[in-house]
């Protein structure tokens, strides 16, 4: 493997001896959060890291939490604002962020936490379906330079390492990443259904979820974008077919802001005794993940010079900001939706003073009802984060009842902290969602 | 034949005491996860996946297909009985379940429910074991245009669902549309009516929505009518299941669901809104008296309840035999799958031949076990109605509020639940129809998505859609769902008024 070949030997030799032996885990719990739904790439690093460091006893109880959304910058913006200063917290990130942060205009970057460690990187492939015309890279690249914009590129949301590489290519063989007809879909599943039937002439992804593909011969790769063929898988690079690219997407993990030294050093020695496990050996070997484990000082400077780069490519492939325009344009549909909008309302609004509406006029409407379930409503919005769930709902509950019913306060009371207690230690406890706990977090 | 010698390889050992007892517990946990509100199997089975990883990988997987099916029954339950549907699949059932139990037919719609969805749970299995490879391969014949033409026949089937007044029903469809536009644009990556807030890049999740009108607007109305309904105290003696009248009229439908939700399920689109409010149309448009459809029509609930199980079941078709998740719980499944070293997709069935045929094998046990489990309840879920009005409701918000809050962990979520709400009760005291707004907000992003990647993809040529067949086949079917109506209509007055005119 040649992976492995980076890491010093006498290095790997001491792991092996050392894992096993600790006896007392750093840490009681830590929440790992995947700033992506269930079952991405993301989503799947929070989960091998909660497998390992729980088996290699670094943390007692593991907890992954999935803050989906707009390529992990609704979760960064999440992670800053309700973790601030806690150090018992990570969140998994990489390349797809920072071309998030730049396409969507986030207004937190990764600048706002605290960087903690690269892990794991992963190489992208070309691939076409079996019946393509297209036989080599060479053929692709002639078309594409022939007429850019007949050449249709479906890869993951736009901005993210698939558009990169797109416009990497295109600029290395000079044609202009502007013109790119780059369709972003929005996950793996969709990308790979849309190549594997033909869709679009060409495919660009992460070579993980594309390597059974494959491998079984449903898909022909054109090249691999890593610096050499790997071992046991017959791709061409994109360097030897003389397309001087070379690319992989990588992933890392960051702390919340606000932590002291000493927190920050936990973080790095728990991290630093996970990549050094078999545990973890063997999870990169089964995800075809590379060891691109790269911590402190050095990975900050890495994060900051990624930055540059990402935002460089992105405005020269008119990506995300103020003037950018794909061959997909945003066209007129926003603006035809708003007049419909407008127009059926107006309609509407005549309509409801010519027909006669028995149900808002013939019934006199109970305000003292609906005020109080109103009075309810804010109190829990007022509630829920600095009281916790429990106090917030059962004042909900409470009120609700009593909008209908004046007579049994206290009944309705004793039900509705019955009915909070049980909803939240089904859902904090049985489904592991984390409820503000506030007031009651000692009983709880 | 092979797959018979290899299915019944599959029962053997999925019939194993240890097996029966985790596909039990999960078609239970399943269930029960279906009917909170917001919890999707999705969740429940990542949350499952580092407890289960001490179990062989059958046994998970048996476990795993058992709470995938039992969420798709559970959604049903609350929908029926308290108007607020627990998935998305759900809101059809709503319509014409809820009205039910308040005529006191509230066991009979839970039954017809549990057993549509038994029955379009076997057939589909069965098209899933017989038919696997095929299907997926027509599948993939489906690109942006095609889905854009079934988005388009979509809408056309949403104009039977307008309600009385076409401008108050299409400003209803607009404001779904509308909501649709808010957070990135796939195609670009630029963020529109986001106002800056983190939260809405991601766009409104419809299961917001969905309670927000529903559940929220629900109790709103019924606080702000109180004491001017309460005549809807249901009778005991109501608690049974099905008569022969009702038995007659449900039998159809759960085929027709059937035939409906399985091949759209087995499109890589994802999504249980389509297949179920075709159903629900198609059910309304061939019904002999469609005047009852939205006051209590048993057809209404037994058609999307067999397309919603059918569609759950067809997801798997891409699933196991492409490794091309379609929906949020086939990518969780996927992962899964990744985590045990196995990876579903072309070589899965000749790899670990005895896990696919086994996970097959107890999807037919799981589903015969929801419906087991599942017929004795419907007359105790019914009895949930007899719950004080006042407990009831209090109950419903607090499950809402927990449910909104956990989607993405975010207030901002919370707070715009109560906002829909407030329009949900608007809405009602008025007499918009609620369904069309959730249909726009769920087709509306997809058709846009769809026709922008088809036009990209041709290079700007519009005439895409009608030159691939099947994307113009959809278009001529969605033209025929528009004025068909009208059509047969005049057809058929016309033999009435040549004998008058004699």
């Amino acid at each position: 493997m040649r992976f492995l070949a980076r890491v010093p030997l006498a290095v790997t030799v001491a792991v092996l001896a050392a894992a096993p032996a600790m006896a007392q885990p750093a840490y009681q719990q830590l929440r790992i959060i995947a700033p992506a739904a269930p079952g991405g790439g993301w989503d799947q690093t929070a989960r091998v890291m909660q497998q390992v460091m729980q088996r290699t006893g670094v943390v007692r109880t593991p907890v992954v939490e999935n803050i989906p959304g707009a390529a992990g910058t609704i979760g960064l913006a999440r992670f800053i604002g309700a973790e601030r200063g806690n150090g018992d917290a990570l969140m998994v990130s990489g390349l797809i962020m920072l071309g998030g942060i730049v396409t969507h205009q986030s207004p937190v970057t990764l600048d706002d936490v605290v960087p903690i460690a690269r892990i794991t990187g992963e190489y992208e492939v070309l691939t076409v379906p079996a019946a393509s015309p297209f036989r080599t890279l060479d053929d692709l690249v002639r078309a594409f330079k022939e007429r850019p914009e007949s050449i249709s590129w479906g890869g993951g949301s736009a901005g993210g390492s698939d558009q990169i590489l797109a416009g990497l290519i295109a600029d290395a063989v000079g044609v202009a990443p502007r013109r790119v007809n780059y369709i972003a879909f929005s996950g793996g599943g969709e990308s790979l259904s849309a190549i594997l039937g033909g869709q679009v002439s060409v495919g660009v992804n992460g070579l993980a979820e594309f390597a059974p593909q494959i491998e079984a011969g449903t898909l022909r790769a054109l090249a691999i974008s890593s610096a050499e063929r790997l071992p046991g898988l017959d791709v061409p690079t994109l360097r030897e077919q003389g397309v001087n690219v070379e690319f992989e997407n990588w992933r890392s993990v960051v702390a919340a802001p606000g932590i002291g030294q000493n927190d920050r050093r936990r973080l790095e020695a728990a991290i630093d005794a996970m990549v050094r496990s078999v545990e973890w050996r063997d999870m990169l070997q089964r995800y075809r993940w590379l060891d691109r484990y790269l911590a402190g000082e050095a990975f900050a400077r890495f994060t900051t010079a990624e930055e540059r780069r990402v935002r460089e490519i992105l405005r020269e492939l008119g990506t995300g900001g103020e003037g950018a325009e794909s061959p997909a344009g945003a066209g007129p549909y926003p603006l035809f939706v708003l007049a419909g909008l407008a127009l059926f309302g107006c309609a509407a609004v005549v309509n409801l003073r010519t027909h006669r509406i028995p149900n808002a006029e013939a019934r006199w409407p109970k305000w003292r009802s609906v005020a109080l379930i109103g009075v309810g409503v804010v109190l829990n919005l007022a509630l829920a984060e600095r009281a916790g769930f429990v106090v917030a709902s059962a004042v909900l509950f409470w009120f609700v009842a009593r909008a209908f019913d004046e007579r049994r306060p206290a009944r309705d009371a004793a039900f509705a902290l019955g009915v909070s207690v049980a909803a939240y230690l089904l859902f904090a406890r049985l489904l592991q969602l984390s409820l503000p706990s506030g007031w009651l977090a000692g009983w709880l | 034949m092979d797959t018979l010698q290899a299915l019944r390889e599959g029962f053997a050992a999925a019939l194993t005491f240890a097996n029966l007892m985790w596909a039990l517990i999960g078609t239970t946990l399943g269930t029960a996860i279906g009917v909170l509100p917001g919890i999707g199997p999705a969740l429940t089975v990542a949350v499952l996946l580092p407890v289960t990883f001490s179990l062989d990988p059958i046994s998970a997987f048996i476990m795993f297909g058992g709470i995938y099916y039992g969420a798709m029954y559970g959604g049903s339950t609350t929908s029926i009985l308290l108007n607020t549907p627990g998935e998305t699949g759900a809101i059809a059932t709503a319509i014409d379940g809820h009205q039910m139990a308040r005529k006191g037919r509230g066991a009979a719609a839970l039954t017809t429910a549990a057993i549509g969805s038994f029955v379009a749970g076997t057939l589909a299995t069965m098209g899933l074991t017989f038919f696997a490879p095929v299907l997926a391969s027509v599948a993939l014949q489906f690109g942006p245009a095609e889905y854009f033409a079934l988005a388009v026949l979509a809408f056309c089937g949403v104009t039977a669902l307008l309600g009385a007044s076409l401008a108050r029903g299409l400003f209803s469809l607009f404001l779904g549309l509308a909501l649709g536009l808010v957070g990135i644009d796939q195609l670009t990556g630029n963020a529109r009516f986001s106002f800056g807030i983190p939260q809405l890049l991601d766009g409104i999740d419809v299961v917001i929505l969905v309670i927000g009108l529903f559940a929220v607007g629900e109790t709103l109305y019924q606080a702000w009518h109180r004491g001017r309904e309460e005549m809807e105290v249901v009778k005991l003696h109501d608690f049974t299941g099905m008569n022969r009248d009702e038995w007659r009229r449900s039998w159809k439908p759960w085929l027709r669901g059937t035939a409906i939700g399985f091949p759209l399920g087995v499109l890589p689109m994802g999504g249980s809104v389509i297949p179920t409010f075709l159903s629900y149309v198609t059910e309304k448009r061939l019904s002999d008296h469609p005047e009852e459809f939205g006051k209590g029509a048993i057809e209404g609930v037994a058609g999307p309840e067999a397309a919603n199980n059918a569609a759950a079941a067809g997801v798997l078709v891409p699933l196991l035999t492409l490794g091309l998740p379609s929906s949020a719980t086939a990518a969780i499944l996927l992962a899964a799958f990744q985590q045990y070293g196995l990876q579903p997709g072309p070589l899965l069935f000749s790899s670990r031949p005895d896990l696919v045929w086994t996970l097959i094998a107890s999807l037919y046990i799981g589903n015969a076990m929801l419906l087991v489990l599942n017929l004795p309840l419907a007359g105790v879920w019914a009895r949930v109605m007899l719950i004080p009005r006042p407990l009831l409701f209090g109950g419903v918000l607090v499950l809402a509020s927990l449910g909104a809050y956990s989607l993405n962990r975010s207030m901002l979520d919370l707070g715009l639940l109560y906002v829909v709400g407030v329009v949900g009760l608007v809405m009602r005291v008025f007499e918009f129809p609620l369904v069309p707004a959730v249909l726009g907000l769920v087709l509306g992003p997809l058709s846009e998505q769809q026709f922008r990647r088809a036009v990209a993809i041709s290079e700007g040529d519009v005439s895409v859609f009608v030159t691939r067949p099947i994307a113009a086949t959809l278009l001529v079917a969605a033209a025929a769902v528009l004025v068909g109506p009208w059509m047969v209509r005049r057809w058929s007055r016309r033999p009435l008024q040549e004998p008058a005119a004699r």
